[in-house]
C-alpha cells in the first residue's frame, strides 16, 4: 500500500512512514533489514530508513550505479520486501482489533457489579456511630476514681521525701563513715532547698543534725585537700564538692598559695646562702625545685583558676635566681661556672615548663640568660681592659732612675702578655660558653658568637681610646670635661708613650691576627647582626686603628722629646745678647745637655725599638777616618773665601751649592726603629738649632761660639746617628746661618777650635773618671 | 701638591726675607709689601703689584730702608703708610714710612718718615694697627712692655697714650689686634698668649703653658684665635674658655711659624712653618662655631684630614704669609731666601 504510492500522496506516505517508523523503532535498529546491499550504498541505503528519504534520487542512484543485473536483483529483493512489509501490516491491524475487543468486554462487567454497592455503606456508618456514643458514656462514669489516684501518688512521693530527709543525717553519717563524700554531698545539696524551705518549723532539728554532719563532711574534705599524702585528684574532687557546698574556697586556695611562696622565699634564702657557700648548689636545689614542680602540678589540677598566680610565682622564682647570677658574675665568676649554674636554672625551667607551660618560662628564662651572658661577656672585656692597662701602668709607678729602664722592657713585656694572654683567655672562657651542648646555649649560639666579636671590636677600641688617654692625646672636644682639668697638668711620661706605640704595634702585627684566628676557629658565624654591619669584629678596622695610634704616639714621643730639647736650646739662644758675645774660651756646656738628652732618647728607645740599621756596623767603621778630621775640607774652605767676598755672593753661593747637593730629606717617614726616632729627634734639633740662630744678630766672637760648638757636636751627633751626609749638611746649615747673622763673620781658626775641643773632651772625661 | 708651580713668583728680593704683608687699603690692585732681611747690605722694601691678569707679579715700587726688617704692617686705611720694625747692628726701631709719590718712575725715591716709636727700653718687637678700618691708635710691642701710641698722620706725630709693662720674666715676640674689639690686644711670648684691655692697661685673660710663635683672631668669629706653636702644631681656641684648645691641627713637620685667618672664609687657614711648606687647613665649620654641645658629636665621625693642600715648593723656611683682603682667595708667601710667590685656593674654597 505505501510503495505504490504516487508523488501527489506524499502527506500520507509521511504519516505512513511515521507509524512504521514508532512500531518498528526497536526492530530496525537490530535487525538491519537493508545491510545485505552492496558496501558502496551504505549512504543511500541508509537513506532509505531516514525520515528525509527521497525515492527520486534514490532510483536515479540506483539506475546510474548498478548494472541491470543488479537492478534486476534489486528490484526482486524490494518486491519480496514489500511483500513482507504487507503482511506484517495486515498482522498489526488484527491484533489490535483484538484488543479493542476484549476492553469494550471489561467496561460491560464493570457496570453490572456497581450497582449494588450504595445499601452496604449506608449499614456501616449507623454502628460506627453508635461505638462513639458507648465510649463517652464510659469515660464519664471513670473520671472521679482517676483523680484521686493521683492525689494518692502525689502524697506518696511527698512522704517518700520526708523519709529521706529524716534519714539524712544517718545517711550522712554513713557516708562519713565510708567516705563517700560525693554521695554526701550530693544528698546534702537535694536535701537543700527543703531546709530552706521548711527549715525553720518542722525539720529543725533534721536540718541541725544534717549541717552538724556536714561541717564534718567539710572539715574532712579539707583535711583531705591539705594533706600532700592523698591523690591529687582526690584533693581535687574535695575541692569541687567544697565549691558544690559553697565555702569559700577562694580563701583556702589564697591560703595555700601563700603558703607556697613563703617556701619559695624559704628556698630562695637556702640557694643564696648556698651560692655564697659553694656553687655547686644543685643537689639541694633539684631536689626543692622538683618538689615544688610537683606541688605546682597539684595547684594546678586542684584550682584550675589559679594559674596566673602560680605563673608569677614561678616567673619570680626565675627571675631572683637570674638575679642571683648577675650578682654572682660581678665577682668574677668563671664561665664554667656560668654555665652550670645557667644548666641548673634551664633545666628547672623545662622542669617547671612542663608543669606551667603558660608560664612561658623558657622565654623568660632565655631572655634572661641572654641579658646574663652579654653581661658576663661585656664584664669580661672590662676585666681585660683594666688587667691591660693595670699592666701598662703598673710598673710606671714604680721607682725611677735605673729602675725604670728595666721597668720600660718589662712594662712592655707584661703589657703584651696582658694582651695576648688575657684575650686568650677570654676566648677560652668564652669557648666554654659554646661548647655545652646545651640546649639554651644552641638557641643564642649566633648571638654569643655576635656578642664575642663585638665585645673585641669594643675591647680594642676602648683600648685606644685609652691609650690616647694614657698619653694626655685624648679627643680633646669629647673629654672636654676631664680634660679641662687633666689636659695640661698630666704629666705623661715619655717611656710610657713609646711602650704604647711598640704595644700598639704589638697589637696590630701579632695580637689582632692571632685573636682574629682564634675567632674564626671557634666564633664564626653569627651573622645575626643585619648584613648593612657587616660582621660584628673587623679586624681590618682595628689593625688599621692601631697602626694609625703607634705611628701617632711615635710621633707624640718625638713632639715630647724635641719639644724638651727646644727648651734646653731656646734658653741657650734667646738669653745672651749675642751682638755683645765675648770669645769663645770653651764649648758651651749646652752641648752637654743636649747630648745628654739625645742619648736619654736613644737609651730609652733602644729598651722598646730594633735598632733597624741592619749596615750599621760597617758605617761606623768607614766614617771613623773622615772623623778624626775634624770638618769638610770643602766647607772650610767656602767660608774661608766667602770672608774675602761680599754676603751677598755668598748667599748666592750657598743657594747654588744646595741646588747641587742632592736636596736633603730632614723630614722622613718615621719609621718603628730606634735609628728612625733618634736621627729624626736629631734633625729636629738641628734644625731648630738653624732656626734660632737666624734669629739672633752676632758677632765675631758670637759666631765663633757657634762654629766651635757645632764643630765640637759634629762627633757625637755622628755616633749618635749613623746617617752621616744629614747630620753634616745640617751641622753646615747652622754654621751657615750663623755666618748669615754674623755682623763680622771670621771663623775660629782650625787648631784653636781643636784645641778647645779636646780640652772640652779632657773635662768632660774627668768626672766619668772620678 | 704637584709640584706647587702653580703660584706666581717674584724672584726681585735679592736677598733674605721675614716679612710680607697685605696692602688692605690698596682698594684697587691686589698688591704686597715685602722687607728684606740683610744685616750688611741696604735692605729694601718691595712695592709687589699682581698684575691685572693675574698672571704676574710686578715691582712697583723699590725703596731703600735703614736696617733689616724684622716686622711690617702695612696701614690698614692709607695704603701709602706702612709700619716697619728694624733692626741695624745693635740699634733697633720701629717707624711709620709714608711711601713717596712715585709719578711712573722708579728710581727708588726715599720713603719719608712719619713717625718713630721711640723710647721703647727694650726691643721692639711688632707694630700693631686696628685691622679692620681708620683708628687713630697703633700699638707697639717690644719684649716686655706694650705702648699703645695714638696716631696724628697729618701732623706726624705720635704720642704715648699709655703703656704697661708685662714683666721681665716674659719675652713678648708679637701681638695680634682683637677685630671685634678695638680694646683688646693679644700679646703672645713663649710662654703665653695674654689678652689686654686697652682701656685699663690689664691682662684680663690668657691662654698659658703654650709657646706661641704666632696667633691671629678669626676676623669673622669673635672670641676665636688660632696659635701657632713651635713643635705642637696649631691650636684654636675660643678665648672664653682658655683652658683648652677647641681643636687642634698638626702643624708642620718642624716648627709652625706663622699662622693666618682668611679674612673671608673663616673655616680656611693657612700656616707656615720651618719645613719650607705652606699648609692651607680647612677647620670644620663646627669647630669655629661657638663649639658648644653640637660638636661633641660631630667631632667622632669627623675624620677629613683637615690639610687641603701642602704647598712644597720652598727651598727654605717660610716666614711670611699674608692673605689679599683684597682677593681672598690669594695668598702670598714668603720664605727666607727672599722668594715671594702668589698662590691661588680657589679650587680648595668651600662651595656654598
Amino acid at each position: 500500500m505505501a510503495t505504490d504510492n504516487a508523488p501527489p500522496m506524499d502527506e500520507k506516505a509521511k504519516r505512513t512512514r511515521e507509524l512504521l517508523a514508532s512500531f518498528y523503532s526497536t526492530e530496525a535498529s537490530t535487525a538491519g533489514r537493508a545491510v545485505p546491499v552492496s558496501p558502496s550504498r551504505v549512504a543511500t541505503l541508509d537513506s532509505i530508513n531516514s525520515p528525509s528519504f527521497d525515492p527520486d534520487v534514490y532510483m536515479n542512484l540506483l539506475i546510474r550505479k548498478t548494472n541491470l543485473e543488479g537492478l534486476l536483483h534489486k528490484h526482486v529483493e524490494m518486491a519480496a520486501e514489500i511483500k513482507n512489509l504487507d503482511t506484517d501490516l495486515q498482522m498489526l491491524v488484527y491484533e489490535n482489533y483484538n484488543k479493542f475487543i476484549s476492553a469494550t468486554d471489561t467496561i460491560k462487567r464493570m457496570k453490572n457489579n456497581i450497582v449494588g454497592m450504595e445499601a452496604n455503606m449506608e449499614q456501616l456508618l449507623e454502628k460506627i456511630i453508635s461505638v462513639q456514643s458507648k465510649s463517652d458514656g464510659v469515660d464519664t462514669s471513670l473520671f472521679a476514681k482517676r483523680e484521686k489516684i493521683e492525689k494518692l501518688h502525689r502524697t506518696r512521693n511527698f512522704l517518700r521525701k520526708i523519709q529521706f530527709i529524716y534519714d539524712l543525717p544517718g545517711r550522712l553519717q554513713k557516708c562519713i563513715e565510708s567516705e563517700a563524700y560525693a554521695d554526701a554531698v550530693r544528698f546534702f545539696i537535694g536535701a537543700k532547698p527543703i531546709f530552706e524551705a521548711y527549715g525553720g518549723s518542722s525539720f529543725q532539728e533534721c536540718k541541725i543534725s544534717s549541717e552538724e554532719t556536714m561541717k564534718l563532711v567539710i572539715e574532712n574534705l579539707k583535711g583531705k585537700l591539705y594533706s600532700d599524702t592523698e591523690p591529687i585528684e582526690a584533693r581535687a574532687e574535695a575541692v569541687v564538692l567544697l565549691k558544690q557546698l559553697n565555702f569559700p574556697v577562694e580563701d583556702l586556695k589564697n591560703k595555700m598559695l601563700d603558703k607556697l611562696e613563703d617556701f619559695l622565699l624559704d628556698f630562695h634564702k637556702e640557694s643564696k646562702r648556698m651560692g655564697i657557700t659553694n656553687t655547686e648548689l644543685d643537689e639541694p636545689n633539684g631536689a626543692s625545685i622538683a618538689e615544688f614542680s610537683k606541688t605546682i602540678n597539684a595547684y594546678r589540677i586542684i584550682f584550675p583558676d589559679s594559674e596566673r598566680r602560680l605563673i608569677e610565682l614561678a616567673q619570680d622564682l626565675f627571675t631572683k635566681r637570674y638575679e642571683t647570677i648577675q650578682q654572682r658574675i660581678t665577682e668574677q665568676l668563671s664561665s664554667e661556672a656560668l654555665m652550670l649554674a645557667l644548666r641548673d636554672i634551664w633545666s628547672d625551667v623545662s622542669l617547671m615548663d612542663q608543669v606551667l607551660p603558660e608560664a612561658a618560662l623558657p622565654v623568660i628564662s632565655l631572655e634572661a640568660s641572654r641579658g646574663v651572658i652579654k653581661k658576663y661577656i661585656t664584664g669580661a672585656f672590662s676585666a681585660l681592659l683594666r688587667y691591660v692597662s693595670e699592666a701598662l701602668t703598673g710598673p710606671q709607678t714604680s721607682p725611677k732612675g735605673t729602675e725604670e729602664q728595666r721597668t720600660l722592657q718589662t712594662a712592655l713585656e707584661s703589657s703584651k702578655k696582658a694582651v695576648i694572654q688575657g684575650s686568650m683567655d677570654c676566648l677560652l672562657d668564652f669557648r666554654h660558653l659554646l661548647d655545652d651542648t646545651f640546649e639554651l646555649v644552641t638557641k643564642m649560639r649566633d648571638l654569643i658568637v655576635d656578642w664575642v666579636q663585638e665585645g673585641f671590636q669594643d675591647f680594642f677600641k676602648a683600648l685606644n681610646r685609652h691609650f690616647l688617654m694614657l698619653c694626655g692625646k685624648i679627643d680633646i672636644i669629647k673629654n672636654r670635661v676631664n680634660a679641662a682639668e687633666g689636659f695640661r697638668a698630666e704629666k705623661v711620661q715619655t717611656g710610657l708613650v713609646l711602650v704604647l706605640a711598640q704595644l700598639s704595634i704589638f697589637i696590630e702585627q701579632s695580637a689582632i691576627p692571632r685573636i682574629t684566628e682564634e675567632i674564626a676557629a671557634s666564633f664564626s658565624g653569627g651573622g645575626l647582626r643585619s648584613y648593612e654591619y657587616g660582621p660584628a669584629f673587623v679586624p681590618g678596622e682595628i689593625c688599621r686603628l692601631f697602626r694609625s695610634a703607634s705611628s701617632s704616639f711615635l710621633q707624640i714621643y718625638i713632639t715630647m722629646r724635641t719639644q724638651k730639647i727646644s727648651t734646653l736650646l731656646k734658653k741657650r739662644f734667646m738669653a745672651p745678647n749675642w751682638i755683645k758675645h765675648k770669645e769663645p774660651r770653651e764649648v758651651h756646656m749646652f752641648v752637654d745637655l743636649l747630648l745628654q738628652e739625645l742619648h736619654g732618647v736613644g737609651a730609652e728607645v733602644r729598651q722598646l725599638l730594633p735598632s733597624g740599621l741592619t749596615q750599621r756596623h760597617h758605617r761606623t767603621e768607614s766614617t771613623g777616618s773622615t772623623n778624626s778630621s775634624r770638618s769638610n775640607p770643602l766647607r772650610e774652605d767656602k767660608i774661608s773665601r766667602s770672608n774675602t767676598q761680599r754676603a751677598r755672593s755668598q748667599l748666592l753661593e750657598s743657594h747654588l751649592a744646595k741646588l747641587f747637593e742632592q736636596k736633603m730629606e730632614i723630614f722622613t717617614k718615621i719609621e718603628h726603629t730606634e735609628e728612625s726616632i733618634v736621627s729624626t729627634i736629631v734633625k729636629l734639633s738641628l734644625k731648630s738649632i738653624q732656626e734660632l740662630v737666624q734669629l739672633q744678630t752676632l758677632n765675631r766672637s758670637g759666631y765663633q761660639q757657634i762654629q766651635l760648638d757645632i764643630e765640637f757636636l759634629k762627633n757625637p751627633l755622628k755616633e749618635i746617628v749613623h746617617d752621616e751626609a744629614v747630620i753634616d749638611f745640617l751641622l753646615k746649615e747652622v754654621t751657615n746661618a750663623a755666618h748669615e747673622r754674623c755682623l763680622d763673620p771670621i771663623p775660629l781658626e782650625a787648631p784653636i777650635i781643636d784645641k778647645l775641643i779636646q780640652a772640652k773632651l779632657v773635662k768632660n772625661k774627668e768626672p766619668n773618671s772620678r | 701638591m704637584q709640584g706647587g708651580s702653580t703660584g706666581i713668583v717674584y724672584g726681585g728680593l735679592k736677598y733674605q726675607a721675614r716679612c710680607i704683608a697685605d696692602v688692605k687699603a690698596d682698594a684697587n690692585n691686589t698688591s704686597f709689601l715685602a722687607g728684606t732681611l740683610s744685616l750688611k747690605e741696604e735692605n729694601e722694601v718691595h712695592l709687589i703689584r699682581l698684575s691685572p691678569s693675574a698672571a704676574e707679579l710686578v715691582c712697583e715700587g723699590l725703596f731703600y730702608h735703614p736696617g733689616e726688617i724684622w716686622d711690617l704692617a702695612s696701614c690698614p686705611f692709607d695704603s701709602r703708610l706702612f709700619s716697619a720694625v728694624f733692626a741695624s747692628g745693635e740699634t733697633n726701631g720701629a717707624v711709620i714710612w709714608k711711601i713717596p709719590e712715585l709719578y711712573g718712575q722708579s728710581n727708588s725715591p726715599p720713603l719719608e718718615q712719619l713717625v718713630s716709636f721711640d723710647g721703647h727700653p727694650c726691643k721692639i718687637r711688632s707694630i700693631l694697627w686696628w685691622p679692620i678700618g681708620k683708628h687713630d691708635k697703633v700699638i707697639s710691642i717690644d719684649e716686655q712692655n706694650l705702648f699703645l701710641w695714638s696716631l696724628d698722620c697729618s701732623r706726624k706725630i705720635a704720642e704715648v697714650q699709655s703703656q704697661e709693662s708685662v714683666g721681665v720674666l716674659h719675652h713678648l715676640s708679637g701681638g695680634a689686634w682683637d677685630p671685634h674689639d678695638r680694646n683688646t690686644v693679644a700679646a703672645f711670648c713663649d710662654s703665653s698668649l695674654q689678652c689686654w684691655d686697652l682701656r685699663t692697661m690689664k691682662k684680663t685673660n690668657s691662654i698659658e703653658l703654650v709657646h706661641v710663635r704666632d696667633a691671629d683672631y678669626n676676623p669673622n668669629k669673635q672670641h676665636i684665635v688660632a696659635t701657632a706653636e713651635d713643635e705642637t702644631g696649631i691650636h684654636l681656641w675660643d678665648l672664653r674658655m682658655p683652658n683648652f684648645p677647641f681643636s687642634e691641627l698638626p702643624g708642620h713637620a718642624h716648627w709652625t711659624w706663622a699662622i693666618r685667618h682668611n679674612p673671608q672664609y673663616d673655616q680656611l687657614i693657612l700656616s707656615s712653618g720651618t719645613d719650607s711648606t705652606v699648609n692651607l687647613w680647612l677647620t670644620s665649620s663646627n669647630n669655629s662655631d661657638d663649639s658648644t654641645s653640637e660638636s661633641q658629636s660631630d667631632s667622632p665621625t669627623q675624620k677629613m684630614d683637615p690639610l687641603l693642600n701642602s704647598y712644597t715648593d720652598y727651598e727654605n723656611s717660610v716666614y711670611g704669609i699674608a692673605w689679599s683682603s683684597r682677593e681672598p682667595s690669594m695668598f702670598a708667601s714668603l720664605s727666607y731666601d727672599g722668594r715671594v710667590v702668589v698662590e691661588s685656593v680657589k679650587s680648595y674654597l668651600p662651595r656654598k
